[in-house]
């Protein structure tokens, strides 16, 4: 196999055409990819050092301390960035990690609950396999993600201190937060008060404004991807990865509808009978490729654009499974709830034997709607009917959680299902043969500043 | 100065056309003035530690680099190790004997030798706390030294590949900063620097030299 290379830059070098064979060329992408990333990440970290040292510098000027303790300060802070340099030099891999648990399973993979061996740190640790990103066309993906979440500290994101790679899977090992998730708390429950939604609506509302501001749109917002830190309050995961990808999530999939059997929705069920028939079948939607489209707004299936008010749209859609007991267009087949959602004028109806208060419908309402007049930022959602008594906007995340989660130690699971017949050895052999399009994933590879002076107490 | 001369008749020294000094291929990836920020160790840090973290980084480029022309570097089409000017390089081994080896062997062993340095860990110690060995200078500028060699190769024999496969901005950058990392470092010696004087200077990492 070979491919040729003419037509040279110089002309007169005596640089003719050449034929390269397909394995130089992919070396000579990787390469490229390689150093283009390498020296726009050293950039990066040259002024983010920057900043750190400024910091430190401002917090001296505030600090009444003597010069002899200011010097002192700036020299544990140059040990910190040295220890950090040898941290990113430092090869961490699978094997540095004990698992514990599976926790939580996804399209491409799952996540764990794992424990950094010298350290005895408690995180959760997500497994992506390769093959089935690069099949599913997930790998631009990949570096929205690692973008994101380098940049994101924030308490309203999970926090992510390291990522490495094998030739079989991406790891990502993140803050592990001890209360589950959104799905799994609305599976438990039949539905939940109004102040318990409105409580999480708030909290996930801030949320979702806070990834607007740092020049993100999630586009697929989910009761999986809320999850709840030990005090019960909202963390927003996964970015990037499931970014209006997967099959549910493109018109394509949708294009040829008539296949399409009738589903037993054509004879309206109750709505206990729905979130019976809702509940049964969730877990599955949440493992498969497939996806749920449920919560996706109309216009991202449109070809014709979209902007961050989609994020608004999925929260109404959760708000209303808070308050109902199921998703509004939740159907027996992706392509029903699709049918359902691109007429929702019609379809989006309120059953009279569940009833909510008017504030609450007309809130939904303001959520689902057309994108024009659709609520547009956290200052809108304020001022909705729903949210006019009882939020601290301002304290909501210092404040007692709606819900309380009890949590007994760093690594209790309790609030996870459980996934019995995993076996926690992680294949990374198989395939060795990593795949030629591995360039695909150089981005993703980061440790974090304070990943390093994280320490906790070795367990067991 | 150059030990040997080489056998090549088409290269008589001093007259060859070097393509890398042709001014639309003398671009660089990177500016030049990040190169230099980039290089400055940060206040306080340990400079151990800094040069550590370049050397990886040089040793895994300057490989990637010679990754994507080795299909062109054999036995046959490079018998000998040379870099510009004809200079050849002899492989010495740890009985201190010198071999004469081909291209691809000698940077096989160059790149050995360097892989397995960087990942011994009593040379480049990872865990938390452990000191770096009293030997790591030397060691350090060894493999700044021989990864010299592998750049001063490619320059030499392989810039018309590196050129068609659209590289050219790229080992230039790593070249540069290479170099700028020299120039506040000193890893490695004037007099095996000195082959590609010209292209420092043509890439203004360095001013032109006085004397002939
Ligand atoms: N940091 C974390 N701490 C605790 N549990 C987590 C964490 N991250 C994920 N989980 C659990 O794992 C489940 C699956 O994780 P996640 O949604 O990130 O993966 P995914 O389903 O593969 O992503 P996608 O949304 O692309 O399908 C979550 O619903 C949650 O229960």
């Amino acid at each position: 196999l070979g491919a040729a290379v003419g037509g040279s830059p110089a002309s007169d070098g005596g640089v003719g055409p050449m034929t390269f064979s397909c394995h130089t060329l992919d070396k000579a992408t990787k390469a490229k990819v390689t150093l283009e990333n390498y020296y726009s990440n050293l950039i990066a970290q040259h002024q983010e050092r920057r900043q750190r040292r400024q910091r430190l510098e401002e917090s001296l000027r505030e600090e009444r301390i003597t010069e002899e303790q200011k010097s002192e300060k700036r020299h544990q802070h140059a040990v910190r960035e040295t220890e950090f340099l040898r941290l990113k030099r430092s090869r961490l891999g699978v094997d540095d990690f004990e698992p514990l648990k599976v926790i939580g399973r996804g399209a491409f993979g799952e996540v764990r609950l794992v424990q950094k061996i010298d350290t005895g740190h408690v995180y959760a640790m997500k497994i992506l396999r390769k093959s089935a990103m690069v099949e599913k066309e997930q790998v631009a993906h990949v570096r929205a993600e690692r973008d994101v979440l380098v940049e994101a500290d924030h308490p309203w994101v999970v926090k992510m201190f390291y990522s490495f790679q094998d030739a079989v899977n991406l790891y990502l090992i993140m803050e592990f937060l001890p209360g589950g998730d959104m799905m799994t708390l609305l599976m438990k429950k039949d539905t939940l008060p109004e102040e318990v939604t409105q409580f999480y609506v708030a909290e996930t509302a801030l949320a979702i404004d806070y990834i607007h501001k740092l020049g993100f749109i999630h586009r697929d917002i989910k009761p999986d991807n809320l999850l709840l830190d030990a005090s019960g309050h909202i963390k927003l995961s996964d970015f990037g990865l499931c970014t209006g990808l997967k099959k549910s999530h493109r018109t394509e999939f949708y294009r040829d509808l008539s296949q399409v059997k009738p589903s037993d929705f054509s004879n309206p069920m109750d709505s206990k009978r729905k979130a019976e028939s809702w509940k049964r079948n969730r877990r599955q939607l949440a493992y498969s490729t497939v996806g749920t489209p449920d919560y996706i707004a109309p216009e991202v299936f449109l070809q014709t654009g979209y902007n961050s008010s989609c994020d608004w749209w999925s929260l109404g859609v959760i708000m209303f499974e808070m308050l109902i007991g199921y998703p509004p267009f939740c159907s027996e087949n992706p392509q029903e709830t699709y049918k359902k959602i691109m007429s929702w004028k019609d379809t989006l109806i309120f059953p009279p034997e569940v009833p909510i208060s008017e504030a609450a419908k007309d809130t939904i309402l303001r959520f689902c709607s057309d994108a024009d007049t659709r609520v547009k930022n956290i200052h809108d959602i304020k001022a909705l009917p729903f949210f006019q008594h009882g939020v601290d906007w301002n304290h909501i995340r210092e404040r007692p959680a709606a819900i309380s989660v009890e949590v007994k130690s760093i690594d209790d699971t309790s609030n996870f299902d459980d996934f019995p017949d995993v076996d926690l050895k992680i294949s990374t052999a198989g395939s060795l043969q990593a795949s030629n399009k591995d360039w695909v994933f150089i981005n993703y590879t980061f440790k974090r500043f304070e990943g390093l002076t994280q320490r906790g107490p070795i367990l067991k | 100065m150059g030990k040997t001369r080489g056998r090549r008749s088409d290269r008589s020294d001093g007259t060859e056309q070097k393509l890398y000094l042709q001014l639309p291929l003398l671009e660089m990836r990177v500016p030049e003035p990040d190169l230099i920020f980039l290089t400055d160790l940060p206040g306080g840090l340990d400079s151990k530690e800094w040069i550590a973290s370049h050397t990886i980084g040089f040793f895994e480029h300057i490989n990637l680099m010679y990754g994507t022309v080795s299909e062109f570097c054999t036995p046959s089409t490079c018998p000998d190790m040379t870099g510009p000017g004809n200079r050849q390089y002899h492989w010495i081994d740890d009985k201190g004997k010198k071999a004469r080896l081909s291209a691809p062997q000698y940077i096989d062993y160059i790149m050995t030798y360097a892989q397995k340095s960087i990942n011994d860990d009593t040379i480049f110690p990872t865990k938390h706390g452990l000191e770096f060995p009293a030997t790591f200078e030397s060691h350090v500028k060894k493999i700044h030294k021989l990864l010299f060699h592998v750049l001063a190769h490619i320059y030499h024999m392989h810039f018309k590949e590196v050129v068609l496969l659209q590289l050219h901005a790229h080992l230039n950058a790593v070249f540069a900063h290479f170099v700028e990392f020299n120039l506040r470092f000193h890893m490695v010696e004037d007099k095996e620097l000195e082959v590609l004087d010209d292209l420092m200077v043509a890439l203004k990492l360095t001013p032109p030299k006085q004397s002939g």
